[in-house]
């Protein structure tokens, strides 16, 4: 045990005094803060798009309307600057964007150098109306604003020719009914704390994913520094396999978790001064029912199940390329899991999900995403049995391929490994 | 006195390929040991056995009274043949890590640490990290390191490989000191200068069977005297000098010939010199010449010189 508290510090403090430890500790708030802020400008700063409206239409009730619904966007700002044509237009609706088209293209730029984002031309009469949409972002989402607004007036037109009072429409348009979320599990009207479950679990499943992927990386590249600076061979004299093994797991994962602390710490502080009624029913969730022991469980086995592989696998290489053909089917395995999480927030009770949380690798990850549905007690327990089965298999494996690993030399090809297992060392 | 290390009819096969071949000997306790043989010849799998790295396929060991060097690593020291370590730790840190693994308090592993490093000439590069020292410095921090924990036990595989003359003076300077403190000391070597300046014992391995166990001088007994004839003379004059049971011929860079001649343990060097003058052979330079360990090391393991690395 001293031995391997020693192993675990050294490692610790190895990681923690390095530049790459703390640009790691900052770069996901600055990160994070650098994508908001950087939205936010984009969405303030951004001018409306300049829009081109013409309506062909007898009577030309659609262009008010059109114009009326741009100008009313969220934050009182438009949706679009509708402008006067650039150019006189001809009349053939079909001829409107070929004149268009210099300032559609960009060429051409409009006053204050703004780019022409679209033309709508409607025209056409009674229920036979067509709206003509000149642009070359089919992302734009104008075209769903004007296409909303002239069938709500073709549909208005109808009901009024068919004797339906105008005051009644208006009244029908505003009717909208009342609908209440009631959580199954309290009978009582759902909250945010009945959906917290569900989101804590898909955040503590991609945090597993995100602890191992880093700390198994470090891992990895520490082992293989050390197999090729011969510093294992030391080590080796000095401990047993289990300390080494254990030590620099535990080591790296205390970094991992300093720097997941350290954000959690900053992050718990923010929600308490910003949104303490949030902070407080996620508090609610995870020290009720246990949810957090729950979660810890399952982080701690899937860590040090693909940990202690990881680990194995830097004992077999100098080099992090000759790695990356032992960990290919490693990575393949760790994805499987990401493409299911979303799925498990949407439906946590989707059969293949259950399935899946009876795969030992898979286990940690799908266990933890489904903590909102309550997965059965039988099945809690039977994956976890399996699970924890197979992390004591993997840790032995890993054991015999650190050791047989550490005293290799040369390239490991796939039969020397298995036949390195196979002998130990 | 008892033996700090014993094997006994010690194998050791990986698949169809034996790298240890029936060996046997023992290390007593206090003196220096010499493992020695070529690259290839089992030393470091030995070696690995006595810390307990792997196993023996058959026959057993004593290591300080334990079965292999696991139960009491505390109590040995080692250094590996490809020596490595923390490029980033300062030496006095890696000696506190590496003695602390060994049991050794750090504050008593620090004040150690610096004292041995300032007796090495190395007080300067104590807190400079590792990457930044010379390798002939960092071999001398590793080994530092190995022994801070003053063990019973010393385990060098190979410690004079790349070391500059200088450093290996120094390193033989540690290692009788070592031995001067009462610790055992086996080192493998495939260098027989060194062997012969510091070993009281020495255990030759040729193709991972034991070829000698004895004493320097009882090695060095096996081999026979030379005489070695520099000139414009023949191999079969030389053959034919009475004493002479082989001769070895190599070309001078100048021209001319030196005929090594193996004599006969009874024969008289002076008799052959004599022989040679009298017949009026053509000799411009002569030597007497008693047998090295190196010479020993041929008789008794039939290997070839080219196989064995000249000292440095």
């Amino acid at each position: 045990m001293r031995r391997l508290i020693k192993i675990a510090a050294r490692e610790y403090i190895a990681y923690v005094r390095t530049v790459g430890f703390w640009l790691s500790m900052l770069a996901l708030p600055l990160g994070m803060g650098l994508v908001l802020g950087a939205s936010g400008y984009m969405e303030a700063s951004a001018p409306a798009p300049a829009i081109v409206l013409i309506d062909q239409t007898p009577g030309q009730t659609f262009g008010p309307l059109v114009a009326k619904k741009f100008s009313d966007g969220p934050g009182g700002r438009p949706r679009a600057d509708i402008i006067d044509p650039p150019v006189v237009l001809p009349a053939d609706p079909r001829a409107i964007g070929a004149a268009l088209k210099p300032w559609l293209a960009g060429n051409l730029k409009l006053e204050g150098k703004r780019k022409l984002a679209a033309a709508f031309v409607i025209h056409g009469q009674g229920e036979a109306i067509a709206i003509d949409v000149w642009t070359d972002n089919p992302l734009l989402t104008a075209t769903d604003t004007v296409r909303t607004v002239v069938a709500g007036q073709m549909e208005r037109s109808r009901l009024e020719a068919a004797g339906v009072s105008p005051a009644l429409l208006l009244q029908a348009a505003a009717l909208k009914p009342t609908v209440t979320d009631f959580s199954p599990k309290t009978s009582e009207k759902a909250s945010l704390l009945n959906r917290l479950p569900g989101v804590i679990g898909f955040g503590a499943a991609m945090l597993l994913w995100s602890v191992i992927f880093t700390g198994a990386g470090i891992l990895l590249n520490g082992v293989i520094e050390e197999k090729s600076s011969k510093v294992l061979e030391v080590l080796l004299s000095s401990a047993t396999v289990p300390e080494i093994l254990f030590g620099k797991i535990l080591g790296v994962a205390g970094v991992t978790f300093t720097v997941l602390g350290v954000w959690g710490t900053v992050g718990t502080i923010l929600m308490n001064v910003f949104a303490p009624d949030v902070a407080r029913d996620v508090g609610k969730v995870l020290m009720g029912g246990g949810l957090i022991f729950y979660f810890a469980f399952y982080l701690a086995a899937g860590y040090l199940m693909y940990a202690s592989i990881f680990t194995a696998i830097g004992a077999f290489c100098e080099t992090t390329r000759e790695a990356q053909t032992l960990l290919g089917p490693i990575m393949i395995l760790l994805t499987i899991p990401v493409i299911f999480l979303s799925q498990a927030l949407r439906r946590p009770d989707t059969p293949a999900l259950e399935i899946m949380s009876w795969i030992p690798p898979f286990t940690p990850f799908m266990m933890t995403a489904r903590a909102a549905s309550g997965p059965p007690i039988w099945q809690v327990l039977g994956t976890g049995v399996l699970m924890l089965a197979t992390v004591a298999l993997v840790v032995w494996i890993a054991g015999r391929a650190f050791r047989a690993g550490a005293l290799s030399t040369g390239k490991v090809d796939f039969k020397g490994l298995i036949a390195k297992l196979r002998g130990g060392e | 006195m008892d033996a700090a290390l014993s094997l006994d009819h010690v194998t050791k096969r990986y698949g169809d390929f034996t790298a240890v071949d029936d060996l046997s000997f023992a290390a007593r306790q206090g003196r220096i040991l010499g493992f020695l043989g070529p690259n290839g010849a089992g030393k470091t799998s030995t070696l690995r056995m006595v810390l307990g790295l792997s196993s023996p396929t058959s026959g057993t060991l004593s290591v300080l009274g334990a079965p292999d060097g696991r139960p009491v690593r505390d109590r040995i020291g080692f250094l590996p043949e490809e020596r490595g370590l923390y490029r980033r730790m300062t030496p006095v840190e890696a000696i506190v890590f590496l003695a602390g693994l060994k049991g050794l308090p750090a504050p008593e592993a620090r004040r150690r640490a610096r004292q041995m490093l300032e007796e090495q000439g190395l007080g300067a590069a104590q807190n400079r990290q590792i990457r930044n020292l010379s390798k002939g410095m960092a071999q001398k921090v590793q080994l530092i390191a190995a022994i801070a924990h003053r063990p019973e036990l010393v385990i060098l595989d190979e410690p004079f490989s790349g070391l500059d003359p200088v450093n290996q003076q120094t390193l033989e300077s540690m290692i009788r000191n070592l031995a001067r403190d009462g610790a055992t000391v086996v080192f493998s070597t495939h260098v027989m200068q060194h062997a012969e300046r510091l070993c009281d014992h020495v255990v030759l391995l040729a193709g991972g069977r034991k070829a000698f166990d004895g004493s320097v001088t009882e090695a060095k007994d096996r081999a026979p005297r030379a005489l070695v004839l520099e000139g414009r003379l023949e191999a079969a004059a030389a053959a034919a000098l009475p004493g002479v049971t082989a001769v070895a011929t190599s070309p001078l860079d100048g021209g001319g010939q030196r005929q090594t001649c193996a004599l006969d343990p009874q024969a008289s060097g002076q008799e052959a010199l004599k022989s040679a003058f009298a017949q009026g052979l053509d000799i411009q330079r002569f030597e007497l010449r008693e047998p090295s360990l190196h010479d020993a090391f041929i008789v008794l393991t039939g290997t070839t010189p080219d196989q064995m690395e000249v000292a440095a």
